[in-house]
């Protein structure tokens, strides 16, 4: 009796993996991405890269994009660190008492001119006496680079705050009713769908110039990233131990206080972090349209064509932005 | 104490979990509710504590019938011990057992984890009574070994003092080794503290050892009620060998075997 060889007859076929609907698929998909790509001027993003490389190794004479790069690595360089004041600007200016680290110089500026009586070339000299301060534009960033931070921060809280009730009304074994769960699963998705860059457009028109436009824009949008995951993982905890508080009578609240807070508690900082980590890489460009931190700095020197400023800005975020990542993978790894 | 009234249970899925059972449990028994897997032990048990609502019938706690109104106020007087513990896991075990006692304790209370000195000591008290020391207390419970899981799971049920004590299969995902001193920790709690129990198990040894009475149900019908000495090896045979074919005569093999004993009221 041998049961393993019932299907002795049964014809076998073992196909190769495509077939012509492949090709077709594949065909499309070269058609889709050739408009796609003529449309992004793909073919010109080639040829003047590839220019550029050629300058780099000495092949072409000139290319427009070595050109453009080394125009800008020129004025960025050297990075601009101090700051100098005119004296004259300054209210009520005590030579006698110079602020930390500050000296007073003369500039001697010689501006040119034509004479109309002699018909000739003459320069005016004029001595201004300014302040300088050494560390003053770093300072300047540094501290901007420090708005930024908080920002990100109170955007952050301002996410965790909306999106822990909106999370327990968007989790579908803690809604009160069906209305209730879809209000709030779509506030949610709304957070989510409206980008921080055009959300802080807006705000900055109600309250103005600054930070609170900032973080609020942050805030919104992370709440609807926390708020969709917090929920997933209240939907997704262990229903024993929620069980065994309901069936004793412990009510809703606090159920999810001791039944489920424990079991996600994790989860949830490990969120909360990456949103952090997220919304300070946000808030430094965030400023761009006025929202506050470092990017307002940065589109003013950048409008104002000041390169060295801008260098020091980007050096400033650069430097933040390795220091945090190697702060948030210490911390996530001893909290986990 | 207990007393079901023609209950049928039903599920959505037309699953007759339950058919027609009617049963009454007096004060301070330990009775034993036997059967197979899928005879429907779970289901009789969860509704007593309103987890699950008869189709037909009812179900009623000393007087008082268990309705949508009366649910939530009678879960307090109800507790269960779960097959899978049901603890909350990574968080201590004093905190594991004193959220048995949330009903009691405030909002605000509840959520700065301040709960009063008289249910700390009441946590501390039980907690040696299940024989559990002083170094657990701050122990996460996933840290513990599945026995001494249990037995913070029987600390939790004892601090509401529970009229009645529901135990779906508390010994079923425990080592057998360790079964008989689960057991023992229940029925000893039960009697100290005057608790109507209601255990479910699928050992026909470990139900004689500790029943002052046995039911057993298959299929969802209730096809023995008697006492320890009453469950003979014949019936039990009948109880699982029915199971195990799942045969249309099953249940008429299972009264004919237990037709001495069947006591259904
Ligand atoms: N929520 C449910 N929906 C549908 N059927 C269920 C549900 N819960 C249990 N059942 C069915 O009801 C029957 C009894 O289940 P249960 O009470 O869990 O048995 P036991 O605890 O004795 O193993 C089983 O056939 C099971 O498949
Ligand atoms: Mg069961």
């Amino acid at each position: 009796m041998n049961n393993l060889s019932v299907n002795r007859d049964a014809k076998w076929h073992l196909n190769q993996p495509y077939n012509a609907r492949h090709l077709v698929i594949a065909i499309l998909a070269f058609i889709l991405l050739a408009v796609t790509g003529s449309r992004m001027e793909v073919p010109r993003m080639v040829s003047e890269t590839a220019q550029g490389l050629g300058y780099v190794v000495g092949l072409n004479e000139e290319s427009a994009v070595a050109t453009g790069v080394k125009r800008i690595a020129a004025s960025i360089w050297p990075l601009r660190i101090s700051e100098e004041i005119e004296v004259s600007r300054i209210e009520g200016f005590d030579p006698n008492k110079l602020p930390w680290l500050s000296h007073v110089e003369v500039i001697e500026t010689r501006t040119p001119h034509l004479n109309t009586d002699t018909l000739q070339l003459e320069e005016t000299i004029e001595h201004k006496e300014v302040l300088v301060k050494p560390l003053g534009y770093l300072m300047h960033v540094l501290l901007k680079m420090l708005e930024t931070l908080e920002m990100a921060l109170w955007g952050t809280l301002l996410a965790v705050v909306l999106s822990i009730p909106l999370a327990c009304f968007a989790a579908s074994n803690y809604a009160p009713n069906r209305f209730v769960y879809n209000l709030s699963r779509s506030t949610i998705s709304l957070f989510r769908a409206i980008p921080e860059l055009v959300s802080a457009l807006f705000l900055v028109l109600a309250f103005g110039f600054g930070p609170i436009a900032g973080f609020l824009a942050l805030g919104i949008h992370s709440a609807g990233f926390l708020g969709k995951f917090y929920a997933e993982d209240i939907e997704n905890a262990d229903r024993g131990p929620q069980e065994a508080l309901q069936s004793i009578g412990a009510g809703q609240v606090k159920t999810l206080w001791y039944g489920v807070l424990p079991q996600v508690l994790p989860q949830y900082i490990a969120y909360t972090l990456y949103i952090l980590d997220r919304n300070i890489r946000m808030a430094t460009v965030i400023g761009i349209v006025g929202a506050g931190g470092i990017g307002l700095e940065l589109k003013g020197r950048f409008d104002m064509f000041n390169f060295d400023h801008v260098g020091t800005i980007l050096l400033i975020i650069f430097l933040t932005v390795i220091v945090l990542d190697q702060f948030s993978a210490r911390l996530r790894s001893r909290l986990m | 104490m207990l007393r079901f009234e023609n209950v049928q249970k039903r599920f959505p899925d037309g699953t007759e979990a339950i058919r027609n059972i009617t049963l009454h449990v007096p004060q301070g028994q330990f009775c034993v509710v036997l059967g197979p897997s899928g005879a429907g032990k779970s289901t009789l048990l969860r509704m007593l504590n309103g987890l699950s609502r008869p189709t037909q019938g009812s179900v009623y706690l000393g007087n008082e019938l268990i309705s949508d109104q009366s649910v939530q106020q009678l879960r307090k007087k109800v507790a269960t011990v779960h097959q899978q513990f049901n603890l909350t896991p990574r968080m201590s075990v004093a905190l594991n057992v004193l959220s048995g006692a949330l009903p009691q304790v405030s909002h605000w209370r509840a959520a700065l984890c301040l709960f009063p000195a008289e249910l700390r000591a009441k946590a501390c008290r039980l907690l040696d009574e299940v024989g559990l020391t002083p170094e657990h207390l701050n122990r996460r419970v996933s840290e513990l070994s599945g026995g001494q899981q249990q037995r913070v799971g029987i600390a939790r049920a004892f601090m509401m003092d529970p009229a009645v004590l529901l135990a779906d299969e508390p010994v079923a995902s425990l080592d057998p080794r360790i079964s008989r001193g689960i057991l023992e920790l229940l029925h000893r709690q039960s009697r100290n503290h005057n608790t109507t129990v209601l255990c479910s198990l699928h050992q026909p040894d470990l139900a004689r050892a500790f029943g002052d009475r046995i039911i057993a149900v298959n299929q969802g019908r209730l096809v023995f009620d008697g006492t320890p000495d009453q469950l003979t090896d014949t019936v039990c045979e009948a109880l699982y060998h029915g199971a195990l074919n799942r045969g249309h005569d099953t249940s008429a093999a299972l009264s004919a075997a237990c037709e001495p004993e069947l006591a259904v009221a």
